[in-house]
């Protein structure tokens, strides 16, 4: 069964990056380029995970991460950060604002598969 | 008691001790014969068990190979799909603030560093003017005369400049990291420079190093081309 994700960046490269990983496993892809239209996405597309860029325009990761766990529509759906800060304690703040897990950037493509795997279940992302 | 009397049970006695013991004997005989099978299918079951131990063990072999298979498989399409976006994104555009934008995007996201330079080559002025940055010191960067210091040398040279791998992200000439010089037909027109790595990247991969051979030719070509393209539109 095809697993919708919900890709938010405001960066083409990554975006074009994430969709050529997960071309390959059951996933039906939707996109959002910054924090405040993934809040509006993740109520109207209902995807099964979100992977979600920290630094963006408008509304950055970290506010639409908590802002998607305040929508009861949205506060079950999984959240994976993706980050260029590795730092401890920027994990520790993502976790704090609601995330699942997170993959830091330069995205590795096993890393992240596994990742989903590991939330959605044994049958998605192969 | 007369000897005579004797003799029917004497007689009766000797029978039944050799029924007994012929009774015996073909017990003995027939467990003889049951340990004898026993014996061959315990040589059997472990015979089996060691065959099936050895099909378990090379079952186990081949799901490792599959699974380092899986993980090389994998790796490698990571790094085509890197190398595919970054040219496919060089390429993608005639427009110079997204060709500049492009070059950043591949070095934050696709190579893990946030302090990069651009610069192109003023022939007039001998030196490397800053077309694009992101995490750096706009004004001690902003020119670079050629053979100063090691960006300088590198844009003389043509050759690429990667910090010794021990020292990676360390302070050398102001934690550069590599310098890649950026070549349209042979002929040097820029520059970039990656300084320090994300906290989370201890050193550069194999990979890195490809994406510095892709955007020394891609990415000259992308400036060169939008900036003909601004001109030609101005």
């Amino acid at each position: 069964m095809r697993k919708k994700v919900l890709l938010v960046d405001d960066s083409n490269t990554v975006l074009m990056m994430e969709k050529m990983i997960l071309s390959k496993g059951p996933f039906e892809i939707v996109t959002a380029r910054d924090g405040q239209e993934a809040v509006t996405r993740s109520k109207s597309e209902q995807p099964d995970v979100i992977l979600l860029d920290v630094m963006m325009p408008n509304m950055d990761g970290l506010s639409a991460c908590a802002a998607i766990r305040a929508q009861p529509e949205t506060s079950g759906i999984p959240i994976i950060m993706v980050t260029t800060r590795g730092e401890e304690h920027n994990i520790e703040t993502a976790f704090r604002n609601g995330c699942t897990d997170y993959v830091t950037k330069p995205i590795n493509g096993l890393e992240l598969l596994t990742k989903l795997q590991n939330i959605l279940g044994q049958e998605a992302a192969r | 008691m007369k000897s005579s009397d004797l003799r029917p049970f004497v007689e009766k006695a000797a029978n039944d001790t050799r029924e007994v013991m012929q009774s015996m004997f073909e017990d003995n005989q027939r467990l003889s014969r049951r340990v004898a099978e026993l014996e061959v299918l315990l040589a059997q079951r472990e015979s089996l068990e060691s065959m099936l131990k050895e099909r378990v063990a090379a079952i186990e072999e081949e799901s490792q190979r599959f699974s380092e298979r899986y993980v090389e498989v994998e790796e490698q399409n990571t790094k085509l799909a890197n190398l595919y976006v970054a040219s496919y994104q060089l390429n993608g555009t005639r427009d110079r603030s997204r060709a500049l934008a492009a070059i950043q995007e591949i070095i934050i996201n696709l190579i893990g560093s946030e302090e990069l330079a651009i610069w192109e080559l003023d022939e007039e002025l001998g030196a490397l003017t800053l077309a694009g940055s992101f995490g750096i010191d706009v004004g001690q960067w902003a020119c670079v005369p050629l053979q100063a210091g090691l960006i300088g040398t590198v844009a003389a040279s043509g050759e690429q400049f990667i910090a010794d791998p021990e020292r990676c992200g360390t302070a050398i000439d102001a934690g550069l990291t590599a310098c890649i010089p950026l070549k349209l037909d042979d002929e040097i027109v820029g520059a970039i420079a990656i300084f320090r790595l994300l906290a989370q990247k201890q050193s550069l991969e194999p990979l890195d190093y490809e994406l510095f051979d892709l955007l020394a030719s891609h990415a000259a070509s992308a400036l060169y081309c939008t900036r003909e393209q601004k001109g030609s539109a101005q």
